[in-house]
């Protein structure tokens, strides 16, 4: 069986018709082998695998058969292509090297496509005898790509060390010698790739890139640690922004898992946790959950909730909520404190299905303006800078409000 | 095997007996097997029909000659068989035409013969199982500004038989068929839709038949040099677009086989950005938009149905791999739209940035009195209803292009109910419920496009529609 010694195979016949190539089965082939494979990854669906042979051609019509056997080639998507000048790779044999007396004009007649059978032939037209580099492109299932990281955050959580992995998986059931394999951004590696071998290479590391711990404190987001205390729960998160400020913003950030160390005061690391980074653009930040903050205690109750009537059933109200926090850490901290507005409406006199048309109170205690570039129309986020606990281990309570006046509501 | 290659045969009996003429039927015959001497295939892709004519040679001899016309495994409709005489028609007469009732893929003509001599005869038929496709292959280069663009057809034998150095002709296009029915059979069109199914079928193969007649060049003997890329010729003829394969094709039962259509080696083509929900979902999509036209190194025929492969130039000895696309068919002189999908490089974000409401209006609670909340010295009942309002949303749309040319965005939002929609953007109506505006952004710009949509809502709501004001809105 000629597709047992390989799964994708290019033979040239000297038939000239297609009722041969229908009838005949008992013919003579030359196997040229691959001389440079590429495997292209940047289209996030599909992955483009080009291979270049040198095919020997008589003068006349050629007859190229492809096959492959127990491989995902779409074979729709198959481009046999000649390249016009036979270019040195290296990997060229040395006759090849040689420059040619007269360039071969060669030309693809048509495709044939035989039934029940992963093959096709291409009629093929030289117009003498010679060697052709022809390039080969399909499109390959079971070829995936995925990427994933591992940060190590210095010991002072300041900064951290960033390595973006690609790991290729080929479940393809073909294997690719020294193969060129680019995911569209970072470099091109040389390789070789097994049947069912996942490949991981680094594509690039970070250093010293600028870290933001962060504490949110988001009843809507995050809910609450201990509902009958009123203690919400505050996730700790580690920050980073995809520019060239952090040390990064050379291509957006691919979604993949983070896994999250940190120097430990021995020389060593020790895991902290891992989250799903998503995709990134440029300019914007990776949030990276890291763990609960237990030491952060923030307790929010609200303390009025009150209607005036403006018209017939036309109302106002007026909203204020406390927030009591306590940082029980030996450090001192920056709490995020969010609260959607539209969710604190449906919270106290329920979902009228409408926006909400609102404005800060003057008793509001939040310190300084919200933040402009996370607060949205609905969605109100402060920063509250939190000392640490003192030499008697106390923690100090901060207590603040939030006052929000809610229009036109009926 | 033989019968299952050649399953369509063409026998002259050799018996002094008579078929089907009320003589018994002897049970020793002597028959010769006269072969094809041309073969025309028209295959029709929007509907699973093709138009099979064959030329053969056959002996006749003088008075009554029985011919048996077999078709054993193959998709031929029996009905649709026609026989004619190409050459001294004036001495052959087709007496009848007998369909044997144990043999249902057969049929007996008798022919009556003036001379002894050699004809040529003419069968035409209808067969299912050959259809073709189209399909294309673009190739943009690095910069993005021209593209390669082949055309290609693919023709696939299924029909359960071998049609050797066939010459093949392929139908673009979707007729009007009820329309044509009614022109060629010279019956109102009124009346065709009361026809019979059966009868309208029949008819509509019949126009079908002879359209392709007039259509059909007499070239089947042409044969195409073997060492170039067959041509093929592409001629209007009403409705239909058809493309001649030059020379013929042996495309043996069970296979398919690809051929170039068209070659335009440098099509320019734009680049857009678009927004456009009903058609490309809730994301801003890159496009490729081409036209099929001489300017653009095309426009020599309609573009049939067909799957569209999109590469581009890698800048490394390579391509990458855009999209592949089903397009529609595409006149001459028509666009070309290529979705390749989101661009990670432009981001695209719509910002609520604030909401607020005005002119509410009351009612009295069993009363036909409105009163309006904030006009100064009305006095408004206790029960009293909001009963009209409008409310006003502040949108900022950020785009950020990363890439390193300028891009030009054309973004459609559709704003159901009545909508007023106030922007310096140049926005103008798409229809009346869609606001279309444009937008140019350098490479590595961030630009914030603010509007304001006003919505009279309740009683306020007096259309369904959207009027565009051009203000500075912040």
């Amino acid at each position: 069986m000629r597709r047992a010694l390989t799964t994708v195979l290019l033979g040239l016949g000297l038939s000239v018709t297609l009722a041969d190539v229908a009838l005949a089965r008992i013919k003579l082939i030359t196997l040229p082998v691959r001389e440079r494979v590429e495997i292209q990854l940047d289209n996030p669906n599909a992955t483009l695998v080009e291979e270049e042979r040198i095919v020997p051609l008589v003068k006349g019509v050629n007859q190229v058969d492809f096959s492959w056997a127990n491989t995902q080639i779409d074979p729709n998507t198959i481009v046999f292509r000649v390249i016009p000048r036979v270019e040195p790779t290296g990997e060229r044999p040395k006759e090849q090297a040689k420059p040619e007396a007269k360039p071969l004009d060669v030309k693809v007649l048509s495709v044939s496509y035989p039934p029940n059978e992963a093959a096709l032939v291409w009629q093929v037209a030289a117009s003498d005898s010679g060697s052709a580099r022809v390039r080969i492109s399909y499109l390959l299932g079971n070829l995936t790509k995925s990427f994933n990281y591992r940060a190590v955050a210095s010991n002072d959580e300041k900064t951290l060390t960033l390595a973006e992995y690609i790991r290729i998986q080929n479940l393809a059931n073909e294997s690719f010698g020294s193969t060129g394999l680019w995911a569209g951004f970072g470099p091109r590696f040389l390789k070789p790739i097994g049947i069912n071998e996942t490949k991981e290479m680094l594509i690039e590391k970070y250093q010293q890139v600028p870290v933001r711990k962060t504490y949110t404190a988001d009843p809507q987001q995050f809910g609450y640690l201990d509902r009958p205390q009123n203690k919400l729960l505050i996730p700790m998160h580690y920050v980073l922004k995809n520019d060239k400020a952090s040390q990064l913003g050379r291509a957006p950030l691919q979604y993949g898992k983070v896994r999250i160390f940190q120097e430990d005061r021995h020389g060593g690391t020790a895991f902290l946790g891992e989250d799903w980074g998503k995709f990134t653009p440029l300019d914007d930040e990776m949030r990276l959950y890291v763990g609960t903050a237990q030491d952060v205690v923030v307790k929010r109750t609200i303390d009025k909730n009150e209607q005036k009537r403006v018209a017939g059933n036309l109302y106002n109200r007026e909203i204020v909520v406390k927030y009591e926090i306590e940082n029980f850490k030996d450090k001192a901290v920056t709490l995020d404190i969010s609260e959607n507005i539209r969710a604190l409406r449906n919270e106290v006199a329920g979902n009228t299905g409408r926006d909400v048309q609102w404005e800060l109170g003057e008793g509001t205690t939040l310190p300084g303006q919200p933040d402009k570039e996370k607060s949205t129309f609905e969605q109100v986020v402060f920063h509250v800078d939190l000392p640490a606990r003192g030499a008697d281990q106390k923690a100090v309570k901060t207590v603040h409000k939030l006052n929000v006046l809610i229009k036109n509501e009926w | 095997m033989k019968i299952i290659l050649a399953s369509v045969i063409l026998v002259l009996g050799l018996t002094a007996s008579v078929w089907a003429q009320g003589t018994t039927q002897s049970n020793v015959d002597l028959s010769t097997v006269p072969s094809r001497d041309t073969v025309q295939l028209t295959i029709y892709n929007s509907e699973d029909l093709t138009l099979v004519r064959e030329t053969r040679k056959v002996s006749f001899k003088k008075g009554v000659n029985p011919l048996q016309f077999s078709w054993a495994n193959t998709l031929i409709d029996p009905t649709s068989v026609r026989l004619r005489f190409v050459t001294h028609p004036e001495k052959l007469e087709l007496l009848d035409t007998t369909f044997p009732h144990s043999k249902p893929q057969m049929l007996y003509w008798n022919v009556q013969s003036e001379t002894d001599g050699e004809a040529t005869v003419e069968i035409t038929y209808f067969t299912s199982g050959i259809s073709w496709s189209a399909d294309y292959l673009c190739v943009a280069n690095q910069d993005e500004t021209e593209m390669g663009f082949e055309g290609f057809v693919r023709v696939f034998n299924n029909s359960g038989e071998e049609y050797e150095n066939a010459q093949v002709r392929l139908v673009v296009g979707k007729i009007n068929l009820v329309e044509k029915i009614a022109q060629l059979a010279k019956i109102p069109v009124s009346e065709v839709a009361k026809m019979p199914e059966e009868q309208s079928r029949a008819l509509k193969r019949d126009t079908l038949a002879l359209s392709l007649e007039r259509a059909a060049p007499a070239a089947a003997d042409a044969a195409a040099p073997a060492n170039k890329p067959k041509e093929i010729v592409k001629e209007g003829l009403s409705e239909y677009f058809i493309y001649t394969i030059e020379g013929t094709e042996t495309i043996p039962n069970g296979w398919s086989k690809r051929m170039r259509s068209f070659e335009g080696q440098t099509v320019p083509f734009k680049v857009q950005y678009r927004y456009r929900v009903p058609e490309y979902g809730d994301q801003l999509v890159r496009m490729y938009l081409l036209t099929n036209n001489k300017e653009s190194k095309l426009g020599t025929t309609p573009l049939p149905d067909g799957m569209v492969r999109v590469f581009r130039q890698n800048g490394r000895d390579g391509l990458s791999f855009l999209v592949g696309q089903q397009i529609k068919y595409v006149p001459i002189g028509d666009k070309i739209e290529l979705n390749l999908g989101a661009d990670p490089e432009v981001i695209f974000e719509l910002v609520k940035m604030k909401t607020w409401r005005d002119n509410l209006w009351m009612q009295i609670q069993g009363a036909d009195v409105f009163k309006r909340v904030d006009e100064p010295g009305v006095e408004i009942e206790v029960n009293s209803n909001v009963v009209g309002w409008d409310d006003h949303t502040l949108f900022a749309q950020r785009i950020r292009n990363y890439t390193k040319k300028p891009i030009d965005v054309e973004i459609r939002r559709i704003l159901p109910g009545h909508i007023v929609f106030r922007s310096s953007l140049g926005a103008k109506n798409f229809d009346y419920q869609t606001v279309e505006y444009h937008a140019q952004v350098k490479p590595m710009e961030k630009a914030s496009l603010t509007y304001e949509v006003l919505q009279h809502q309740g009683r306020n709501a007096k259309q369904n529609n959207i009027t565009v004001e051009t203000v500075p809105v912040q």
